[in-house]
């Protein structure tokens, strides 16, 4: 049974709709990437798995291990194991990044009736973690991704995971602002956690991570469906023909924007 | 007269015909605090510096000064609990407890003394210093204060006096009767001298607590001189509290005043700084904590009379259930005052929809070679903040108490690490439970 079933999953937001019918089936252990043009519905599809309450689920339903999951709230599907890397992490003064780590960390074993791990045994577990992404114990004690630069904000996100180790983590434009070095370091942390026990939807919109992060099947969304799916040559065909290739109106379009530098 | 008014003139009336040995000047002091109230009255919402303010609970309330501290030995716990490493005065409802208060420790050129005992002993300096910095004949509670004159404090900083210790005057009610406590505190700080002075008021019967505090505050620093004054208000949240901190700075002085109002059903706390001498430095910071129907009142003055002086405010709120808060800040910069240097910041988080903020920053700039800056929010919590938290697993009710205390925390790190801020911590976390445990740092 796959871990992660989307069935005809619709969304949208206001009176928008955005996601029109995603079919999604994601085994144990595997990685699967969804790319597509801007606007096609990724980070929608993201933040709706994730509980984000922005969105209205309209229609279909979303089965993690076949158990609903879309009404749980956020914290719950955090406790089963869902966890969302976010494209813009949050900045939040004033409360320390290792406390808010082990607050969260903490809350899922109370759920999970597991004992709360102290302060002394969370720090020596957490320093362990975070050499994965060669995250500085500075930023540990800093406030969570404040005047964090871009590539620190993203390692912290994987440094989380690290720490959290969900069940199910999608991964919305990790690589988004990345330069090279800093793609290699996250896409090396977010390797170094693929088990047989972790499945991962990682969301991109450049060809380029799947160098680092080798998918086993590409899917490719467009005006909120999945138009396409396949093997990584998929991946490597859309980078060979862009967007268009596939007919879409907005590829060129997508195409331009792909070379600007995005924040 | 109002009923009200007539009725606090009649209280302060047969406070003063009690004792027919006080000397002239002091007679003099407190019959003109009455006249001036009687002619005052209380203020009403039609002025302008009581805009928000409703004062029936001061109007309408039965309150009389206690006519001694009692018997205090049963206070002991809760005075164990609040007092802090050092010297300080102890006050139940109003009166000195001399069992509760201790000045063992005072470092040299520090005198500390109870009002009462000054007024017989310093009349001279008191007759000069009282009711300079606070003026009995332009605000009514300074009035009433004055009439009723009697207990409190007088700290005396030595010309380069240093004290590393902070001194405290603990104010408690008991907090079961209608008390009405008027304490005056009067610091005169000389040359280059340096201490800490904190002023914590709280109900012995905890959040349940009644009563009415009028409290009046005079600071003088002399020239290089150097005060951080802390304000701990946590009264219970059925009281009535009225603060007034007057100051006045000499040349090249430092003024920090932390202020903290978490209780009273009406709470109102003004502030006011005057630099008299070029160089001078004052940093406001306030931090009020409502909840329930609590009303909590801010009013800062900053003057800068004189040229090159800098005022650093910030203010935040934090205001849930029904609760109401108001910042009032004027920032007056006189025509002399060039080179003045002042930032004022108020901020101000909702927890509820019936929570309310009111916000007025206001500057009168009359001088041209100036910086000034000030800003208001009045904002909710962050939703993207939230979600993250929330994402990681973090329950909502946690969640949001987690921003919440972070929003708080900036005002709680200002003070230093030590046993003052555990003191801010101690009485922050039954309003704010989602201050962090103790972590272990990296």
């Amino acid at each position: 049974m796959a871990l992660l079933s989307v069935r005809n999953l619709h969304a949208r937001v206001g009176d928008k709709d955005i996601l029109k019918g995603i079919d999604l089936e994601v085994g144990a252990g595997e990685v699967h990437a969804i790319m597509g043009p801007n606007g096609s519905g990724k980070s929608t599809l993201a933040s709706v798995l994730a509980g984000r309450d922005a969105y209205e689920v309209t229609q279909g339903e979303v089965l993690l291990d076949g158990k609903p999951l879309l009404e749980l709230a956020p914290e719950a599907r955090a406790a089963e194991g869902v966890f969302l890397a976010f494209q813009y992490p949050v900045e939040i003064p004033g409360v320390g990044n290792l406390h808010f780590l082990r607050t969260a960390l903490n809350a899922q074993r109370r759920v999970k009736g597991l004992e709360e791990l102290d302060a002394m045994d969370f720090l020596q577990m957490a320093k362990e973690k975070s050499k994965l992404v060669q995250l500085d114990a500075a930023f540990m004690n800093r406030s969570v991704n404040e005047g964090f630069s871009g590539g620190e904000k993203k390692r912290n996100e994987i440094f989380q995971m690290a720490v959290l180790e969900p069940r199910l983590a999608i991964l919305d434009e990790t690589d988004s602002g990345l330069d090279i070095d800093a793609l290699r370091t996250v896409a090396g942390g977010v390797n170094g956690l693929r088990s047989p026990q972790r499945s991962m939807v990682v969301i991109t919109h450049y060809q380029r991570l799947l160098d680092y992060i080798v998918p086993d099947k590409v899917h490719v969304m467009a005006g909120g469906r999945i138009i396409r799916s396949g093997g990584r040559e998929l991946a490597l065909e859309l980078e060979e023909k862009g967007y268009g290739w596939l007919g879409l109106q907005d590829g060129k379009a997508a195409a331009t924007k792909g070379g600007e530098a995005r924040r | 007269m109002t009923p009200g008014v007539t009725r606090y003139v009649d209280v302060a009336s047969r406070f003063q015909a009690r004792d027919a040995t006080t000397p002239a000047w002091l007679q003099r002091v407190r019959q003109e605090g009455l006249e001036h109230f009687a002619r005052l009255g209380l203020p009403t919402t039609r002025d302008e510096a009581w805009k928000y303010t409703n004062l029936s609970p001061i109007a309408d309330g039965a309150f009389v000064p206690s006519a001694t501290a009692g018997s205090t030995a049963e206070l002991s716990a809760v005075v164990a609990r609040l007092a802090l490493p050092g010297p300080r005065l102890v006050f139940v409802d109003g009166r000195l407890s001399p069992e509760l208060s201790s000045v063992a420790g005072l470092p040299r050129g520090l005198t500390l003394k109870p009002l009462r005992d000054a007024l017989v002993e310093d009349g001279a300096l008191l007759e000069a210093e009282l009711g300079q910095r606070a003026l009995a004949a332009e605000q009514a509670f300074t009035a009433l204060n004055a009439a009723l004159l009697e207990d409190g404090a007088v700290l005396r900083l030595a010309p380069g006096a240093l004290s590393e210790v902070p001194v405290q005057l603990l104010f408690l009610t008991r907090g079961d009767a209608p008390v009405l406590a008027s304490p005056r505190i009067l610091v005169v700080a000389g040359e280059g001298s340096e201490a800490t002075l904190v002023e914590t008021y709280a109900s012995a019967t905890g959040v349940s607590g009644q009563g009415f505090t009028n409290a009046v505050t005079e600071v003088t620093l002399g020239d290089n001189a150097s005060l951080k004054h802390y304000r701990l208000q946590s009264e219970g949240d059925a009281a009535v509290h009225v603060g007034g901190l007057h100051v006045l700075q000499g040349r090249d002085s430092r003024f920090v005043s932390h202020n903290f109002a978490f209780g009273g059903v009406l709470a109102r706390n003004e502030v006011s700084v005057t630099f008299a001498g070029e160089g001078g430095d004052a940093t406001l910071n306030g931090l009020y904590v409502g909840r329930g129907t609590q009303h909590l009142d801010q009013r800062t003055a900053l003057d800068h009379a004189v040229p090159r002086c800098t005022s650093r405010e910030l203010y935040k709120g934090v205001l849930d259930d029904r609760a109401r808060g108001t910042f009032h800040g004027l920032v007056k910069v006189r025509q002399d005052a060039q080179r003045t240097d002042s930032r004022q910041q108020n901020r101000n988080l909702l927890l509820s929809e019936h929570a309310q903020a009111d916000t007025r920053p206001q500057l009168e700039i009359l001088a041209d070679d100036v910086k000034c800056a000030h800003g208001a929010v009045v904002g909710r919590l962050d939703a993207q903040a939230l979600f993250y938290l929330r994402s990681r697993g973090i329950p909502r009710a946690e969640a949001e108490r987690l921003l919440t205390y972070a929003f708080a925390r900036e005002l709680v790190d200002a003070v230093p690490e030590g046993p003052v801020r555990a003191s801010v911590e101690g009485l922050l976390a039954p309003k704010l439970p989602g201050a962090p445990r103790t972590e272990v740092t990296a």
